[in-house]
């Protein structure tokens, strides 16, 4: 890697203050497992990194919320999350989906925040907080500001995040008695990156679906929602009929791209099989919370 | 100016040090280049393969994604730490008692797995025992030997805690 200035803040005012709203070549750095890959690939050569791994503490923190909802500072890493009662307890899917998500020594050190700031359409976990409705708390020289997950990301890699902006921190609401699930299809190894990410969030009594959360990644510049089809289950009485709708639905409207994972085409028909598989996944999982 | 290199004060293996690093500069650059420590070596160099496996604060990171100067204050541990030819650590000999290797380059890797495998989940069942090794790769293909090492490994620990 080429030579670049580090400096380490001890907080995130001052982080912020030292990012600089016009240099891309200047960028914030926390576990720093994805950049390190840019960086040695020599995509990114940066002529400044600001560590995040001094600030104040509490952006670490993972807390549990009186109502269900779980608020997870932006820098806990993934092991972290993985590990957190609160996550295990109320967010099954979110549990087991860090599990599939990379390996441990990744988990380790790759954090939350950057999971999300990194804009990588490949990754698991924001597809998944898109459907369980999760937000991001957001600090620049302006002051705060939250933003829905789902309208976090710009497009492949990009953020709609200003240069000198952070994610602080992370909230969860709670579920109640809604069912999700995940489901990524890899086609080369079964850790490499998935060609396909289908996360489903579903309010339903049996198998009658009253709304749904229905999200695609990987197979997209951006993840993203996908409210056709999330318009077709919504209303429905489960069975195949309106899962093919339901795929049929999704096919049409995801912008899917072809890449060294599979061509567009191939990947919309994983699309069509994927959204009923994970329908039906959500269906059979048990409700963990209570309906408020 | 700050991409010059600067001290960083940490614990080694047990031993109180300090190293001259550049912020540009990896954790396995570091261990070879300073303290000619080679146990954790750079294959892949993209976090896939656990060939680079160090423990920082307890915890298995790919020292090839890891900036030196991230384990200023922090306790390193490196596979050299864990035993010496002549007293191996419980997982080492399960290694050899099971043949969990051939050429050998990986093994440092998967051994310092197994340790934070069993100090987190002293009686893994084979779902935990793959998802601690997912990230290792071992081009011998021992696979099914590594597996059955740590198995032996934990019914060593095992039999040593009831004693």
């Amino acid at each position: 890697m080429i030579p670049f200035e580090l400096v380490e803040p001890r907080s995130l005012a001052k982080a912020i203050a030292l990012l600089d709203p016009d240099d891309t070549s200047v960028r914030p750095i926390a576990g720093g497992t994805a950049l390190m890959l840019m960086m040695k690939a020599n995509v990114f050569q940066p002529t400044r990194l600001i560590s995040l791994r001094r600030i104040e503490k509490r952006f670490s923190r993972i807390q549990a919320e009186a109502d269900g909802g779980v608020r997870i500072g932006a820098l806990a890493t993934l092991g972290e999350l993985e590990r957190a009662a609160a996550v295990k307890r109320k967010l099954p899917v979110v549990a087991e989906t860090l599990r599939i998500l990379s390996n441990v020594r990744v988990r380790n050190v790759a954090t939350v925040g950057g999971n999300l700031a990194h804009g990588d359409p490949h990754m698991d976990l924001p597809p998944v907080l898109m459907a369980l409705g999760a937000g991001v708390g957001i600090v620049g020289p302006a002051g705060k500001r939250t933003l829905a997950v789902e309208d976090l990301f710009a497009g492949y890699y990009e953020t709609v995040l200003a240069r000198n902006e952070l994610i602080a921190e992370l909230h969860i609401p709670a579920q109640g008695a809604r069912r999700a699930a995940y489901l990524k299809c890899t086609t080369g190894s079964a850790d490499d990156w998935p060609a396909l990410g289908v996360a489903v969030s579903l309010d339903a009594e049996g198998q009658a679906i009253r709304s749904a959360r229905l999200v695609v990644s990987a197979a997209t510049e951006k993840a993203m929602r996908l409210k056709s089809a999330e318009a077709v289950l919504a209303g429905a009485e489960v069975d195949d009929g309106v899962l093919a709708r339901a795929g049929e639905a999704a096919v049409e409207e995801a912008e899917v791209i072809s890449d060294v994972r599979g061509s567009a085409a191939y990947k919309r028909e994983l699309l069509r099989v994927y959204v009923a598989r994970a329908v039906r996944k959500a269906l059979a999982t048990k409700t963990r919370g209570r309906r408020p | 100016m700050s991409a010059a290199p600067r001290t960083i004060r940490f614990t080694l293996n047990g031993a109180a040090v300090s190293a001259s690093v550049a912020p540009h500069h990896n954790l396995v650059e570091m261990l070879q280049q300073q303290f000619s420590l080679f146990g954790a070596r750079e294959s892949c160099g993209q976090g896939l393969c656990g060939c680079c496996t160090v423990l920082v604060d307890g915890r298995a990171v790919s020292a090839c994604l890891f900036l030196a100067v991230f384990v200023d204050g922090t306790q390193v541990v490196t596979i050299e730490h864990l035993g010496a030819p002549e007293r191996l650590s419980d997982v080492q000999e399960a290694f050899i008692e099971a043949g969990g290797f051939q050429c050998g380059f990986c093994t440092p890797g998967f051994v310092l797995m197994t340790h934070q495998l069993l100090d987190e989940h002293p009686d893994p069942n084979d779902d935990q025992i793959r998802d601690y090794l997912v990230g290792n790769l071992c081009r011998c293909a021992a696979y099914p030997e590594i597996v059955e090492a740590v198995k032996i490994a934990a019914r060593k620990r095992k039999a040593d805690a009831a004693v």
